[in-house]
């Protein structure tokens, strides 16, 4: 099992953030009359800090846990040991925006941690190799404040459908399953002004844009990795990919019976596969295939290993 | 007990004491186990494993010649949701009607799969299981389950060796990958899968955080307010955290064959328009001939309903059965309706098309 399943923090930041919610919808007790339509402001500003630590970055980069060196924001946007100073403000409206005991849906699922101990990244790098790292950065940045744009848009439309179903004369729940009502209004409403946002073609793009400029930079500081493992004497990453392919290709060799078609009684192979290959091998331009030597061709007869 | 947020004077002081009551036994409950079958490893290339499931000793005979079931998963989730606890169990239900079951095991592709593509996993992978599993029983050919992603790679296999795959069922399968209703679609539509395969493989968190962000209120929040406020019994709860524990338990996925997914079944949508190769070989829906039992759920938010009922229009079967059934896309796998209807359809196909294998 991967350790993104953190119980502990998915259950009780559900509760604190019901209970925060019960305290907003003015319930402080049974009779005591709740102010519905005063009520859209702050449960407005609630859902957007929430959609800002918990979505802030994209969901190809934001599942940073609770209480991480990172608050609120996609990881590589939010600063990393030998970063200029300074830079990590420029991260937008998201960055630090973590309120003090606050939990986020992020801490259920926990972000693999900063690969770097070392002090890399912009600081480590050369001339325009920080240059290219920085606008990265700060391109991230402007992303996510056109991000936070949508929550915003997203919590006031969710908190005033809210209060407009409930309507101005609605009574206050004097019941809990009352009150859960009204909770389940309040998942029904944000739901829908999520959806009706997030469905957008100019959200898509944003999402899009948000997951590219992520990888670009991840892709850039593993450039500058390279750098430093060369300079210490280290492997370089196209060395072990070159590596890798090569033991790829020996088990792939000493696999090769094991994995030839079957040879069971019976069995045939499809009468459509030739074409297809064929057509494959037109395709691919291939060269016809070297003879198999013939004491592979005894091993190839084997049942296949179980 | 006092439960997290709930100061003095909270509101509803009984609905505190329950949440609170409900989170000390979600923690007892937390190292509850997953997996209820007996199985053991046949086969294996990479870090695929295929599995065989032990018959049940309460099994029907099932009658002489019937074909082996393979299970193909999806790579981006684990396979044990099929076989979750005794009571919410595909694999068991198959096991029971006294099917021989086999189900394919992605493992946990690490670095050194990052380039592994889709052609391999359907070729070598996908292919190396029905190759070992037709050899096993010296039959031409099987029944093949494909689930969700697994689907369509059963799809691409069942078009490239027609003759291997008896019978295809798929579940929860996507076919037309650019629905209207399709979020995930519209979100990768602009991403540069370049980009992806030079970043490296992709951790299965980024991957929980996207679906989970598909319909976030729901998924992180509602979920467990309903439970932590409905005095669920220990049953329940257990339930609960078994398949918490299945959501948040992916694996990561490699860097390439997420790329190629990507590219070209959302963004190109190859398997509706055309233009699909695997290893070089043209996939077309239409070379799909055998026997098709398409299952999909009428409120899945991550396959849409008329994602999967696409299959209707482009395959070459003429023996084409669909149920829609009413619930989401986990529900397929652990609802009442896992654990009643599909199994039932699926068995009572599989013998109305049965015949020697």
């Amino acid at each position: 099992m991967s350790a993104g399943f953190e119980p502990d923090a998915a259950f009780t930041g559900a509760a604190e953030r019901f209970f925060e919610l019960l305290k907003t919808f003015g319930m402080t007790g049974p009779g005591k009359a709740p102010d519905w339509s005063a009520m859209a402001a702050p449960l407005a500003g609630q859902f957007e800090q929430w959609l800002r630590l918990s979505q802030s970055a994209s969901p190809w980069f934001s599942a940073v846990p609770a209480g991480a060196t990172w608050p609120g924001a996609g990881w590589p946007a939010a600063g990393w040991p030998g970063m200029p100073a300074g830079t990590a403000s420029s991260a937008g409206p998201t960055s630090g925006g973590a309120a003090p005991g606050s939990t986020s849906p992020g801490a259920a699922f926990a972000m693999p941690p900063w690969p770097f101990a070392l002090p890399l990244g912009p600081a480590a790098a050369q001339g325009k190799d920080a240059a290219r790292t920085l606008e990265l950065l700060g391109r991230l940045a402007q992303l996510q404040g056109e991000l936070a744009v949508h929550w915003s848009e997203i919590a006031r439309t969710a908190a005033q459908h809210f209060v407009a179903r409930l309507g101005a004369g609605a009574t206050p729940p004097t019941t809990l399953d009352q009150a859960l009502k009204v909770y389940e209004l309040w998942v029904s409403s944000a739901e829908e002004a999520y959806a009706a946002t997030v469905h957008k073609t100019e959200f898509g793009r944003l999402q899009a844009e948000i997951a590219n400029t992520s990888a670009a930079l991840l892709v850039e500081q593993r450039r500058h990795v390279d750098s430093m493992a060369r300079a210490f004497g280290l492997p370089t990453r196209a060395e072990v990919d070159e590596l890798y392919a090569q033991l790829k290709e020996l088990r792939r060799r000493t696999d090769e019976p094991a994995a030839a078609p079957r040879t069971a009684p019976g069995a045939s192979r499809s009468s459509g596969e030739p074409a297809a290959r064929a057509r494959g091998a037109k395709a691919r331009g291939a060269k016809r295939p070297r003879a198999v030597p013939r004491a592979r061709k005894r091993v190839r007869a084997r049942r296949p290993r179980s | 007990l006092r439960a997290p947020g709930a100061s003095d004077g909270a509101p509803f002081p009984e609905l505190a004491l329950r949440v609170a009551e409900t989170l000390a036994r979600l923690r007892e409950a937390r190292d509850v186990d997953v997996g209820a079958s007996a199985k053991r490893p046949v086969w294996r290339r990479g870090k695929t494993t295929l599995y065989r499931y032990e018959p049940l000793p309460t099994s029907r005979r099932a009658g002489a010649g019937h074909r082996p079931v393979l299970i193909c998963f999806a790579l981006v989730n684990r396979p044990y949701v099929l076989d979750l606890q005794p009571d919410r169990s595909l694999v068991r239900r198959l096991l029971e009607a006294g099917l021989t079951v086999y189900l394919i095991d992605w493992g946990n592709p690490d670095d050194a799969d990052r380039r592994v593509d889709l052609a391999e996993y359907i070729q070598q992978h996908l292919g190396g299981s029905v190759r070992h599993i037709l050899a096993a029983h010296g039959t031409r050919g099987l029944n093949l389950l494909g689930v969700c992603q697994g689907g369509v790679l059963s799809l691409c296999y069942a078009a490239l060796h027609p003759l291997e795959v008896a019978n295809l069922i798929t579940l929860t399968t996507p076919v037309d990958f650019q629905t209207p209703d399709n979020l995930l679609s519209k979100w990768v539509q602009g991403v540069d899968t370049g980009l992806i395969a030079a970043s490296g493989n992709v951790p299965g968190e980024i991957l929980n955080a996207l679906f989970l962000a598909l319909m976030p209120v729901r998924l992180t929040q509602q979920k467990y307010v309903r439970l932590l406020t409905d005095r669920p019994g220990q049953q329940a709860i257990e339930d609960f955290v078994r398949m918490e524990k299945w959501i948040f338990d992916s694996p990561p996925q490699a860097a390439t064959a997420l790329a190629q997914f990507v590219r070209w079944f959302y963004q190109e949508n190859r398997l509706i328009r055309g233009g699909l190769e695997i290893d070089g070989c043209a996939v077309r829906l239409a070379d799909i001939r055998q026997p098709v039992l398409n299952l999909f759920a009428l409120e899945d938010h991550i396959v849409p309903p008329a994602a999967a009922g696409a299959l209707r229009h482009h395959i070459g079967s003429s023996d084409y059965s669909e149920c829609a059934i009413a619930t989401g896309h986990i529900g397929m796998y652990v609802s009442r309706a896992a654990r009643e209807e599909i199994p039932r359809r699926i068995v009572d196909w599989l013998r109305a098309h049965g015949g020697p294998g």
